[in-house]
């Protein structure tokens, strides 16, 4: 049994089983979401707790990614002498990829982990057994109002996060390479990006966002034997996460110009 | 020295410090006190790794089995994220260059620039940042709070020599190889992307004339200095572990938070630090 070929096989039953339980899982949420069958209370609590509270990681974030994505054009501007271009360059790497994308990665391991672990530890001891004894159904008590949690908490840090780090581009590239900040702005607004551009990257937020909320979810509920289980539950978490990340961004950017 | 871990202290993830921790008002510069103590007690287990790193106790097959567990557990999930991402960066860059000039064939060579000096470094190293620091901080996390940990002191064994010493190594190693492996196959996608959609033939795109010297040894460094900065700071928070399940879970939060944000930082700094001295 330890062939290349049965554990090759296994591997493929495994994920195969887990983007089916995910597909499941998303349709039971999308049934509550429509008869608006959700905690308000704990909608809101999520919504602090993963928004509010995540702000600062996407400011440091946000201001940092500018200036590497002004640091990495600097060799490319100064090949062609074209410093007109710099906002647009790093605009378009920023809004449309780059932004969305750390954001993502850093929102991942923050949120998508913290619930992972909590609804793990919750499985565990079996509180949502307690839940359902008390006939309080555990997805629209517990699950519903983390998936509208992260979801709207990754759109707006997008939002954040694309303004700072346009910012942070601006307020690096002037040091860094004598372009100031009104040279940049125009480069940004100069024509070349558009509203497109902006709407391309939030889209990806959004897919990223209903991504990470149903694996961390999922892992969450999945969660078996005790605390070492949680461990291994936020452990796929992480790793799930991180690849539909890169598939949906896959997808999107292709599925929309 | 080593008894720096085993009074309580104050352990918090930058997020807190920098933000709104359910303290109040009248606990001012806690979060000043947080981080610097956060600075002293990550600077004090990386003082110690370096330490042992030279004098350490032989352990035979110890790194040979974080060898194995950071770098070929991580090589597949690396491989397909960086082979999705050259395929996207190429085809955004193919369109972002198709805007102001007609001509894409200059699309291959600042690519592999990009690739040799930064995108493979880093994306490979926030992979690795969320995958080996949230396995490095649960395991030594979930050591510390059943006891483990204590126990390896009681038979006289350093836990930074014994647990952390390994993991050092072998992700300083491991990350380099990692990212070669992972920024080839990112490479071939990008290859494969430019001639599907923009029709550029992979002769011209495979085009090494922009990359010298000073781009390699921007990419090693950062390589290194990622290599060094995971293991270290997910053994930090791991060791500071506190308080059951729940603690181990926040530990792990906590390394792939840290960790990621100082990938970032170090991202910006050694890039400036490259453009700077080397052009």
């Amino acid at each position: 049994m330890s062939g290349l070929l049965p554990s090759l096989g296994r591997a493929v039953l495994d994920i195969v089983g887990v983007v089916g339980a995910i597909g499941v899982l998303f349709g039971r949420i999308l049934s509550r979401l429509v008869r608006l069958d959700l905690d308000g209370r704990q909608t809101l609590a999520s919504l602090y707790r993963m928004g509010v509270k995540s702000l600062p990681i996407v400011i440091v974030t946000a201001l940092f990614t500018g200036g590497i994505m002004v640091v990495q054009a600097a060799p490319t501007v100064e090949r062609y002498g074209v410093q007109s271009l710099l906002g647009w360059g790093a605009g378009f790497g920023t809004l449309r990829e780059v932004g969305p994308l750390l954001t993502a990665l850093m929102i991942s391991g923050r949120v998508g982990a913290n619930n992972t672990a909590e609804l793990g530890t919750m499985v565990v001891t079996e509180q949502f057994d307690g839940l359902r004894a008390l006939a309080i159904d555990p997805l629209s008590f517990l699950i519903v109002p983390r998936f509208i949690g992260i979801v709207t908490t990754l759109f707006l840090s997008t939002v954040f996060a694309d303004v700072l780090a346009l910012f942070g581009a601006a307020f690096a590239g002037w040091p860094l390479l004598g372009v100031e900040p009104g040279v940049f702005f125009d480069g940004v607004t100069g024509g070349l990006l558009g509203v497109p551009d902006v709407v391309h990257g939030l889209v990806k937020s959004v897919a990223f966002g209903i991504g990470m909320a149903l694996a961390s979810s999922h892992f969450g509920i999945a969660t078996s034997g005790g605390a070492p289980g949680v461990g291994r539950a936020v452990n796929a978490t992480v790793v799930t996460t991180a690849s539909f990340i890169f598939v949906l961004d896959y997808l999107v950017s292709f599925a929309i110009r | 020295m080593s008894d720096d871990l085993e009074r309580p202290s104050r352990d918090a993830s930058l997020d807190e410090m920098l933000g709104l921790s359910p303290g109040g008002a009248d606990d001012g510069p806690s979060w000043f006190l947080a981080f610097t103590s956060e600075l002293r007690e990550t600077w004090s287990v990386v003082t110690r790794t370096l330490h042992f790193v030279i004098r350490g106790s032989p352990q035979p097959g110890a790194v040979a089995t974080q060898l194995y567990e950071i770098g070929n557990r991580s090589m597949a999930f690396l491989c397909v994220s960086m082979g999705f991402i050259g395929m996207i960066f190429v085809y955004q860059a193919g369109i972002q260059m198709k805007r102001i000039i007609p001509e894409v064939s200059q699309l291959g060579s600042t690519y592999l620039e990009l690739l040799v000096r930064d995108l493979a470094a880093s994306i490979c190293a926030l992979m690795l940042a969320t995958r080996v620091g949230a396995g490095i901080a649960a395991e030594i996390g979930s050591m510390v709070v059943t006891e483990q940990v204590d126990a390896l002191r009681m038979c006289a064994a350093d836990p930074i020599d014994y647990l952390v010493r390994p993991r050092f190594i072998a992700s300083v190693i491991m990350t380099t190889v990692l990212t070669v492996v992972a920024g080839c196959v990112a490479f071939g996608t990008g290859m494969w992307t430019a001639s599907a959609f923009f029709s550029i033939n992979p002769r011209t795109f495979a085009d090494a004339s922009l990359v010298d010297g000073a781009d390699v040894a921007v990419g090693l460094a950062k390589c290194l200095a990622y290599g060094a900065a995971i293991p270290l700071i997910s053994a930090r928070a791991g060791l500071a572990a506190r308080g059951g399940s729940e603690g181990v879970g926040s530990a792990t939060t906590r390394a792939v938070v840290n960790s990621s944000l100082a990938v970032i930082v170090l991202n910006f700094a050694i890039s400036t630090l490259g453009y700077f001295l080397l052009g």
